[in-house]
């Protein structure tokens, strides 16, 4: 049998039912077998039915009264001895009911069956993600706007607790376990076919590797989002065959050569993963030498990103300087870090970039920059979401936030899968390209625009598939057209189109649309319901393509005649 | 020597011969047929089948489940000749056949649950 907890049950009530049925039958039949006297003066013996009647009440501490006649003193004396023996097992028995209760095994085990049962209940693909912290907690909220089923797995009972306290909608099952666990992830779905994603995203990264290699022997059709600040096992884990692979530091450093580079082709990306499309000032970073501190992972993946760009740089390592002093104790606004700040040129230096995974070691190297140099363009690494409010008293121009840009990059993938093609394709165009298109989006839409997927399908975009069926034509052009007026149209803009290998960025208006092609558009949230509307409404759909409303039955046949 | 098995297999068998010791007889003389028996046969079939609790091999599950098979059988036969003893107010011969052929159901559950147990203990090589 696979629910293990009803035989625990069954099990440990064994000794307490032996109990209970033992001293009922003694106590029953010493009532049978003792003579008692009626109102009569006869006397007569209780029957087994009246005997079990009369205990059962007696032991469960009821107690109705001596029936069906006043006792003798021979059945009293039976009586006063069954009491004891009937009612201590009735309490063991209770007792240990109770106990099992509060049993950890048993909670533990009740608690796995109703997991795996919602498992098995789940109608929709679902996502596997692996602990339930800060960072996986943004993105289980997010993904739970989208609608995405996901399954929680964490070592720790109070995060789970926390996990349900959350009231997610759809349901969001979690459970207690030890991811290494090959059972545990059995359990949690792994080999279920339903199971479309995996995200592991732990500090550690030999764990995510690991768990994210023995998910993948279970299933070999699951996506993976795994975390790994390791340029060589980053590497090693792509030729394994991972596709989503993700290095924190390498994302900050591309992001940081981009901005260099190409300011508008930066400012669409960092829209796509979330933020506003408006160039703000503190987001152009001045040209002139950089100095970065600390050549730890973050360190050395922006080197990087800096040789690309050709720009001065120094870099200034705390780990070397503290190591070989005995200043280790007084790590926050050291004398030393002040005097290596100046060795690499610190008031001349037009960009400093605090690295290392303290928080408050970076702080401090902005606050020494900025006292010596204070129109000094800021960047930090921020490791713990708590010090936020220290990051923004002390007004960094730029801060990287690890965590954000880690949930923001696996958000992006899964709710919209085309927005990876998408960036590679905006990577290989040049700033004055990004900043026309810049223009067109935030012109047409705004400064902060929604993005939506669509693949034209049966599923999708029922009317649209019907028509195109038919060999009918259907020109982008249509699609964009308002449903009050088709002459006018809606605030959208299609920034890809994907038809089976080949790529379309910004498709033209007379491009035709053909069944299969996935198209990435940003619009507002408006149009979007428009958009909807036409592409799965017949009526709307012939409306904007013809400019009149269809007219069916025979009213319909005789106005095509 | 197995100790266990000395207990469940005397309440095994126990309870199968007091089972046939109360269907033995004419089915429509209720003299015939001794209500203690009954009550005996009732309570050592409740042990037997406590003693078969969280046994989860094959065999286990079977055996439990005969066991069980046995109970419901005789407590609906009791409880028949409680019904007609003072819900009816008097045993007719309906009445009296039932509570018999009931308790000789749960007696080919009973011999059931003897093979069973027999053959397991003999297919045991220790």
């Amino acid at each position: 049998m696979d629910n293990l907890f009803v035989w625990i049950i069954i099990r440990k009530l064994r000794l307490p039912i032996l109990i209970i049925i033992i001293t009922f039958s003694i106590a029953i039949l010493g009532m049978v077998l003792i003579p008692g006297v009626d109102n009569h003066g006869k006397i007569y013996h209780l029957s087994i039915f009246d005997a079990f009647y009369f205990v059962s009440y007696m032991a469960s501490t009821i107690g109705f009264g001596e029936s069906p006649y006043s006792f003798t003193y021979p059945q009293k004396l039976w009586v006063s001895f069954s009491i004891y023996s009937t009612v201590i097992g009735w309490f063991y028995g209770i007792g240990a009911i109770i106990s099992l209760m509060q049993d950890k095994i048993l909670a533990l085990e009740l608690a796995r069956a109703r997991f795996v049962r919602s498992i098995k209940n789940f109608k929709d693909p679902f996502i596997l993600v692996f602990g339930y912290n800060t960072t996986t907690k943004k993105l289980i909220e997010r993904l739970n706007q989208e609608s995405k089923r996901m399954v929680v797995i964490d070592k720790d009972q109070d995060k789970i607790e926390a996990l349900a306290l959350e009231n997610y909608y759809p349901y969001v099952p979690g459970f207690v376990a030890d991811a290494l666990d090959t059972k545990i992830l059995e359990i949690a779905g792994v080999k279920s076919k339903k199971c479309e994603a995996v995200i592991v995203v732990f500090e550690d990264d030999e764990k995510n590797m690991t768990i994210a290699m023995k998910c993948r022997y279970l299933n070999k059709n699951i996506s993976f989002f795994i975390r790994s600040s390791d340029p060589h096992n980053n590497l090693y884990l792509k030729s394994l065959g991972f596709k989503h692979v993700e290095n924190p530091f390498n994302v900050i450093s591309k992001r940081f050569e981009l901005a260099l580079r190409a300011p508008h082709i930066w400012l669409l990306e960092s829209w796509i993963y979330g933020k506003s499309l408006k160039m703000r000032q503190r987001d152009s970073i001045p040209d002139g030498k950089i100095v970065v501190y600390g050549h730890g992972r973050m360190g050395k993946a922006l080197e990087e990103g800096l040789k690309k760009t050709g720009r001065e740089y120094v870099f200034v390592d705390s780990e070397e300087i503290f190591n070989n002093s005995s200043f280790k104790q007084e790590i926050h606004g050291s004398e030393i870090m002040e005097k290596e700040l100046l060795n690499a040129g610190l008031k001349n230096a037009k960009v400093i970039i605090a690295t290392t995974r303290d928080d408050m070691i970076n702080l401090s190297v902005i606050t020494i920059a900025k006292k010596y140099n204070p129109k000094i363009y800021t960047i930090t690494r921020e490791n713990d979401l708590n010090d936020l409010e220290m990051f923004q008293s002390i007004q960094v121009d730029r801060n990287y936030v690890l965590e954000d840009i880690i949930t923001s990059k696996i958000y992006i993938n899964i709710a919209f899968p085309l927005t990876s093609t998408f960036l590679e394709l905006l990577h290989e165009h040049d700033d004055n390209w990004g900043h026309s298109l810049v223009k067109r989006i935030t012109s047409k839409i705004g400064y902060k625009p929604g993005l939506c997927e669509i693949k034209i399908s049966k599923e999708q975009t029922l009317a649209l598939f019907n028509v195109l069926r038919k060999k009918e034509t259907v020109k982008l052009d249509v699609l964009k057209r308002s449903r009050t007026n088709y002459k006018k149209y809606n605030p959208l803009l299609f920034l890809m189109i994907i038809r089976g290998r080949k790529k379309i960025i910004l498709p033209k208006n007379d491009f035709e649309i053909e069944i299969g092609d996935k198209l990435l558009i940003t619009c507002s949230e408006e149009s979007e319901t428009d958009l909807m509307y036409i592409l799965n409404n017949f009526y709307e759909l012939y409306y904007v393509m013809h400019g009149r409303d269809k007219i069916s039955g025979i009213l319909g046949m005789l106005n095509t005649k | 020597m197995n100790l266990q098995k000395v207990i469940s297999g005397f309440f095994f068998i126990l309870a199968m011969t007091l089972n046939f010791g109360f269907f033995y007889g004419s089915p429509t003389v209720l003299v015939e047929h001794s209500k203690y028996e009954l009550f005996a046969a009732i309570i050592v079939n409740l042990i037997a089948t406590v003693l078969k609790f969280g046994d989860k091999t094959q065999v286990g599950s079977v055996l439990l489940a005969t066991s069980l098979v046995a109970d419901i059988q005789l407590i609906i036969s009791a409880s028949l000749w409680s019904y007609g003893l003072y819900g009816l107010g008097n045993m007719n011969e309906e009445i009296i056949t039932a509570v018999v052929s009931f308790s000789g159901g749960a007696l080919l559950a009973n011999i059931t649950s003897v093979v069973i147990f027999v053959g397991d203990t003999l297919k045991s090589k220790r």
